[in-house]
Formats: C-alpha cells, sequence, structure tokens
C-alpha cells in the first residue's frame, strides 16, 4: 500500500507555480532489488554499532587487568559470538565492496586546480588500501609480525 | 533539536564517512582474527596473550588504531541505523531517534577515549 514519504523526497529546490502531492513510495518499494540492497547497506549499521561496542568491551577487559581479558577470550569461543562475527565479516565486505564502488563516482570534477584521478584509479587504490590495511592488521594480531 | 542536529551535521558526516571508510579498513582484520580465527584455534592463545596484547595496545600507535576502531564502526552505525528507521516511515520520530542513536556514539566514542587512556 502506497504511504507517504520523507517530505523533502524528490522535493523541487524551490516552490513552483503549481501545487504538487507529496510524494508517495510505491507499495511493495522495499522488495525492489535496488532498494533491498541499499536497506540491507544501511542494516549493517546495527552490525557496526554492535562491533564497535564489542571493540570497546575487548578495551575495558584489557585495561582492567590479565583475568579479565582471557574471560574475554574465552567468551569469543561462545557458537552465539562466532556467528556474530561471521555474518559481521560479511557485512562489512559487503559494505567495503559497495562503499568503494560508490566512492569514484562521488568525487567532484575538480580539487582546487587538480583533476581527481580517473575512477578506475581511485577503485583500485581503495581495494590496494583495503588488502593492505587488512593483511597488516591479521598479520600483527595473529603474532606472525612483530 | 533539530536544528541543533543541522548544525551538527558536518561533523556528524565527517565521522559517518571516516565510519564506513577508515572503521571498515579496520574492522576487516579485527574481526577476521580476534572474532574468528583465535577462537577457532587458527591462530595460538599465545598471540593474544595477555602481555604481548597489553603491549601492543599501550603504545601510541596502539591506542590511536584501538580508538579508531572502536569510535568509527559506532558513527557509522548509529547514521545508518537513523537512515533505515526515515527510510520506514519514521520521519515524524527522526529528531528522537538521531539524538539517541548520536548520544550512543558520542557515550561509546568517550568511553573509547577512556579506554585507551587507562590502558
Amino acid at each position: 500500500m502506497a504511504r507517504p514519504v520523507h517530505p523533502h523526497a524528490m522535493a523541487a529546490s524551490r516552490p513552483g507555480r503549481t501545487r504538487t502531492a507529496p510524494p508517495q513510495a510505491a507499495s511493495g518499494w522495499y522488495a525492489q532489488p535496488r532498494m533491498l540492497r541499499y536497506l540491507l547497506f544501511d542494516a549493517t549499521g546495527i552490525l557496526y554499532l554492535i562491533a564497535g561496542f564489542g571493540v570497546l568491551r575487548a578495551l575495558w577487559a584489557l585495561g582492567s587487568g590479565e583475568e579479565a581479558w582471557q574471560a574475554f577470550l574465552d567468551r569469543l569461543h561462545s557458537p552465539l559470538y562466532l556467528a556474530f562475527h561471521a555474518l559481521a565479516l560479511v557485512c562489512v565486505v559487503f559494505v567495503a565492496v559497495r562503499f568503494f564502488r560508490l566512492f569514484p563516482k562521488a568525487q567532484p570534477a575538480h580539487i582546487g586546480p587538480a583533476k581527481p584521478p580517473p575512477q578506475p584509479v581511485i577503485l583500485a587504490g581503495l581495494y590496494a588500501a583495503w588488502i593492505g590495511v587488512t593483511l597488516v592488521v591479521s598479520l600483527i594480531l595473529a603474532g606472525w609480525i612483530f | 533539536m533539530k536544528h541543533l542536529l543541522l548544525k551538527l551535521e558536518p561533523l556528524i558526516w565527517l565521522l559517518f564517512g571516516q565510519g564506513i571508510l577508515i572503521g571498515t579498513m579496520l574492522l576487516t582484520g579485527w574481526i577476521l582474527v580476534v572474532g574468528l580465527l583465535l577462537p577457532l584455534g587458527v591462530v595460538s592463545p599465545a598471540a593474544l596473550g595477555y602481555d604481548r596484547a597489553h603491549d601492543l595496545a599501550s603504545s601510541l600507535v596502539g591506542r590511536v588504531f584501538l580508538l579508531a576502531l572502536c569510535a568509527l564502526p559506532l558513527w557509522k552505525g548509529a547514521h545508518h541505523v537513523r537512515s533505515l528507521s526515515i527510510d520506514f516511515g519514521g520521519v515524524n520520530r527522526d529528531a528522537a531517534v538521531a539524538t539517541l542513536v548520536y548520544a550512543l556514539a558520542a557515550a561509546g566514542s568517550l568511553a573509547a577515549i577512556i579506554a585507551v587512556v587507562r590502558l
């Protein structure tokens, strides 16, 4: 069933002489593939919030001494935590792939006198940075370097 | 409250944008190793034993890394949860939802600053 949407959605930049009806969302709008992907992208925010507080919990445990840190590490073995982290990893990869595809398109035509690099170069740079940072962070955390 | 949210929008968007970009880059390795490989036994428990973990975390680079790893995803999460609420017809409750989620992210960020200082 159609329902009203955000009052500013699709609004003209300045009011015209002809009054128009408020915008309405089509019925079943959320089930359309493009909209569903967009909503899933938004929904990853819930996982990011939980993951952020998860890191905070780890930090707090580390600052509280050896016993609290060990208790935190022991909790990570629970199937619930494992399932959450597997889902969080899928979300993080989804966000990265979708955002990196969007990022080059959102660049301004000029940054001062300079032009941004071509879109494929920006995309390749983002992927290289992501893989590089992930590799370094993983190797350090796993104790394989440092 | 709406007026304040509009004034803070550039700051919120900065933190949200860095949450997607830097937060995602940092979270991937963290989730992979700490959330999955360590509990599954692929990575030795000694790698994140208390002494090594504390030494890594309490260095200057470690503290900055952990602060970014904790705070930036909170802002990405808060802004997208607000956006999700608007998508599902929450225009009238937007000011309340925005205040709640941004307050949550701000409180988490403040707690993260305290947590890295007390390491």
